[in-house]
């Protein structure tokens, strides 16, 4: 089933949660509301599920109305982001509610609804569970029954709430991959919310970026992570190294516009090369701290006042052999620069440099 | 609760504070208590039976009972009710409403009682209309229900309110996107997890409702045999110099406060063991 | 009011609520209000401030303030040590401290004036030094002191237990005694609830009747109080009389519910900034960006 969202506005008496949102979600597609807590992320995937009312706008699930369908008839699984189980009833029971509650008309046997939540707790493979009370459950286990238990109805829409945010970061991971996996066996549409950038980008088949109740980027993890369209999302989705112009002066931009202007050029960290001899465009710095860090070692320079953060690989690392005090050059590969309108000014292809 | 050196008190200021707090409950609460019981059976046990035969003393103990049946119903279904209004919904006026809902906790029950009578009274609004029609408030049972629903209002309701906004509309919410009516709703979900604290709420409402005194005894009229309830009678019985008569009449009130406070602490017992097993460090997942 | 709310029943709910308050608490309430209005409020102030009334008034006051200052202090000592001090029995008496709140107002009653009356128990030791309970102002306070007992210990108990040993601990790492922990950290902590669990006690003694009556003595002028003249006004068939100081009575318990609500407010927001809290949150959201 495909989600259409058209104009979504929503205040909390003078908080405006959500400003004149619109979004696609076609069938089949892992989506992600990626952003920090007050962005309306989680206001937006509760008007989905007819938890909230919005203010303005409509809501259109397989191009047909449903802004005013009641949560009950949405068909739509919803994950908690504190799971919700019910406290007083057994794994099996919490499962079985869906079903249970059904008009007795469409309500399956006793035998049918014992055969689907097991089948239901096969796949998220706690079946040996279903006799255990919700406080006798691990968080991931907690985790994987609230879903059970919102697929139990066979819903359409699978809406999760910070799905893996209460849980430590091994079980996280593993979760992750999971759901990945259950997404594209289950063949249904899924919206996630969460303000962690790796899982938005590791899990999703597109992330949509929000600050301030307003969607700032949409793309694919790659897209938003390699051209963001703003610096909020530059710098909400990994480190980077922020230029102002007042400091050096101002930029040599391939594209120049006729009125200088102050504008701010952003730099991950694992853009910029550094040597010990000076080099086309480099610009002077001091070692201040070597700090190998797994995988990868961060090195802090200083240029002028401004601390400089540089990601070098192990064997870059090595080959340089930097020592802190030392005086050393450096170059960022890639940047982008944008405006004091928030516009970028440059692309990928044409690429500035700082002088 | 886990102490060290360095947050302790001296022995001797512990040893103080110990033999201070602990002889004032000895000497206000542990004394009396004893005593209800040992003038009860000041004149034997034979005459402490004998005064519990008393016919009047019966039909006090089944009007205290009656009183409490029809009182406890209509203040669980408006403590259910106000509470799932306060604490599932926002409104205007919330605040203003809780404090209405605390007011019978500042009145006198004596101010209590007399507001009944200033309605229902022979010199009440309705008293004329009640008299035409031969209908008794005042002095009779009707009125001594109405002043007990008057001071046992807010036990529930004051229970549930915080228990309910504890526990979040979270589960209520799951269980309608899975599709249950409100009632499925109520009766699955909402009513198993407030049942101990409703419970709490009744225990309070009732040793209230049977305990009562001041209101009860403005509204009653004092007929022996007819509007007497059990804490009425006590008074009655001390009055008349009856000390064991009163006193064996007491030690069931005495009884049934024990039997409250038991009850009570069981309950907060096992409400305790739900909130730590919901509180209970996860632990790691075996996988 | 917003419309389509996803949980169900809050008409009914609420509706059910307002018709049930409005019925049993605000009807009555208000039809007395109306009744006393007849009086007008000069002539309510003029029986209030009668002799005998004045007279209640001061015994009732002064003996709920002291019975209210007993509890504080020595409620302070019991709440202090049924949450630190380990000692047999204490789940015993930890749930005894409710039996005034369990117990008929009427058993407490007959049964104090017999503990203290001259051949009691407590009386027959007291009387003899010269100091008389029963039957006296003295007496009334005991009473209130019995019945009012289990708010300051319940209102401290959670407050206490919920001071962070770390504070403690840092404050005697600082180098101070263990008084000055009590008296700079501890005490100002556990302040507002000491004051509010006052307040209720204050609150509760005014109001009470059945505990009183049996060991007061009741003497007009000397140990009578206020509810027991409201009664006595209605028994000589002065409905306007017993009406004029049942609402200066309400007049009182409003307030001091009021007041009760402030302290508490005051005791949970005392540390917080003034700002309105969306202001904050907005803040904070911006800080996250």
């Amino acid at each position: 089933m495909s989600i259409e969202i058209r104009n979504i506005s929503k205040r909390f008496g003078n908080f405006v949660a959500l400003d004149d949102i619109n979004l696609d979600i076609p069938t089949g597609e892992l989506v992600a509301l990626l952003g920090p807590s007050g962005c309306g992320k989680t206001t937006l995937l509760r008007i989905i599920a007819g938890m909230e009312t919005a203010d303005q706008g409509d809501i259109l699930f397989s191009g047909a109305e449903a802004t005013h369908l009641h949560a009950r008839d949405r068909n739509v699984g919803f994950v908690f982001q504190h799971y919700a189980l019910f406290r007083h009833m057994t794994v099996f029971e919490n499962v079985a509610f869906g079903l249970r509650v059904k008009p007795r008309k469409e309500r399956p046997s006793d035998a049918d609804i014992r055969r689907r939540v097991m089948e239901l707790l096969g796949l998220v493979q706690l079946d040996w569970l279903a006799d255990r009370y919700p406080s006798q459950l691990s968080g991931g286990q907690r985790q994987r029954i609230a879903l059970a238990r919102a697929l139990a109805v066979e819903p359409k829409v699978l809406l999760l709430d910070e799905p893996f945010g209460a849980l430590d970061t091994k079980v996280r991971k593993e979760l992750r991959r999971w759901l990945r996996r259950l997404h594209d066996e289950m063949h249904i549409s899924s919206v996630f919310v969460t303000h962690d950038q790796e899982e938005a980008l590791e899990v999703a088949d597109r992330v949509v970026v929000m600050n301030h109740g307003k969607i700032e980027q949409i793309g694919s993890p790659d897209e938003v992570y390699s051209s963001p369209a703003s610096p909020f999302v530059y710098q909400f989705l990994g480190n980077v190294n922020v230029f102002h112009s007042r400091v050096h002066g101002g930029f040599a931009e391939v594209e120049r516009s006729d009125q200088p202007e102050k504008a701010t050029a952003f730099v991950r960290p694992h853009d910029i090369d550094i040597a010990h001899a000076t080099f086309a465009n480099g610009m002077p710095a001091k070692v201040l701290h070597v700090h190998p860090i797994g995988p990868v070692v961060r090195v802090e320079l200083q240029h002028e006042q401004e601390i400089v953060e540089v990601e070098l690989s192990r064997e870059r690392h090595e080959a340089l052999q930097l020592a802190v005090g030392q005086q050393v050059w450096f170059r960022p590969r890639q940047m982008r620069v944008f405006g004091a309108d928030e516009q970028p000014r440059s692309t990928p292809e044409k690429q500035p440099f700082l002088f | 609760m886990k102490s060290n050196r360095a947050t302790q008190e001296p022995g001797w200021v512990r040893a103080l504070l110990l033999a201070t707090g602990l002889g004032f409950l000895f000497f206000f609460l542990g004394l009396p208590l004893v005593a209800v019981f040992v003038e009860a059976l000041a004149q034997g046990w034979p005459a402490y039976v004998e005064a519990l035969k008393d016919s009047e003393t019966r039909s006090a103990i089944w009007l205290t009972v009656l009183i409490a049946l029809a009182v406890l119903p209509f203040n669980i279904l408006f403590g259910v009710a106000a509470a799932w209004a306060i604490a599932k919904f926002d409104f205007r006026g919330k605040s203003l409403l809780i404090t209405l809902i605390d007011l019978p906790f500042a009145v006198s029950p004596v101010v209590a009682g007399l507001i009944f009578i200033l309605l229902f009274g022979a010199q009440g609004y309705f008293g004329p209309w009640l008299a035409a029609n031969d209908v008794k408030i005042i002095f009779a049972v009707p009125g001594m229900i109405l002043a007990t629903l008057f001071i046992t209002f807010p036990f529930i309701a004051r229970e549930l309110i915080p228990l309910m906004q504890s526990q979040g509309k979270d589960e209520e919410e799951a269980a309608v996107s899975l599709g249950a009516s409100g009632w499925q709703m109520f009766w699955r979900v909402t009513l198993p997890n407030i049942k101990w604290g409703l419970l709490y709420g009744v225990i309070l409402a009732n040793a209230r409702a049977m305990g009562e005194f001041g209101a009860v005894s403005v509204v009653s009229g004092h007929i022996r045999g007819e509007t007497n309830t059990l804490p009425l009678h006590v008074e009655i019985l001390y009055n008349e110099y009856n000390a064991v008569g009163a006193f064996a009449a007491a030690s069931i009130l005495a009884l049934l406060a024990l039997v409250t406070l038991v009850a009570k602490t069981v309950v907060e017992w096992r409400m305790k063991k739900e909130t730590d097993m919901l509180n209970t460090v996860l632990a790691p997942e075996k996988t | 009011m917003k419309t389509n709310r996803v949980l169900p029943g809050f008409g009914l709910a609420l509706g059910y609520t307002l018709v049930y308050l409005s019925l049993l608490i605000l009807l009555p309430l208000g039809g007395m209000i109306l009744k006393a209005s007849d009086l007008g409020w000069s002539q309510i102030i003029d029986i209030a401030l009668g002799e005998r009334s004045l007279a209640a008034f001061r015994v009732t006051f002064t003996a709920s303030l002291l019975a209210a200052t007993v509890n504080g202090f020595f409620g302070l000592i019991v709440a202090w040590i049924l949450v630190r001090y380990p000692f047999p029995g204490k789940r015993f008496v930890d749930a005894l401290v409710d039996l005034p709140f369990a117990l008929p107002t009427a058993v407490a009653g007959i049964t104090l004036a017999t503990i203290y009356a001259g051949n009691g128990w407590l009386g027959r030791f007291i009387e003899p030094l010269g100091f008389k309970v029963a039957y006296t102002p003295v007496g009334i306070v005991v009473a209130l002191t019995f019945v009012t007992l289990p708010f300051v210990v319940r209102t401290l108990q959670p407050v206490i237990e919920d001071i962070e040993p770390e504070v403690e601990e840092a404050a005697a790492t600082l180098g101070a005694s263990r008084w000055q922990t009590f008296s700079r950290i501890v005490f100002p902590a556990i302040f507002p609830a000491l004051l509010t669990g006052f307040a209720l006690a204050f609150a509760r003694a005014i109001g009470e009747f059945g505990s009183v009556i049996f060991i007061a003595g009741n003497i007009p002028l000397v140990s009578e109080i206020v509810p027991l003249l409201i009664i006595s006004k209605l028994e000589q068939y002065d409905v306007l009389g017993a009406t004029a100081l049942a609402v200066v009575m309400l007049a009182i318990s409003f307030v001091m519910l009021l007041g009760i609500n402030g302290l508490q407010w005051w005791a949970a927001n005392r540390h917080r900034n003034n700002e309105p809290l969306e202001v904050a949150a907005g803040k904070a959201k911006g800080g996250a960006a």
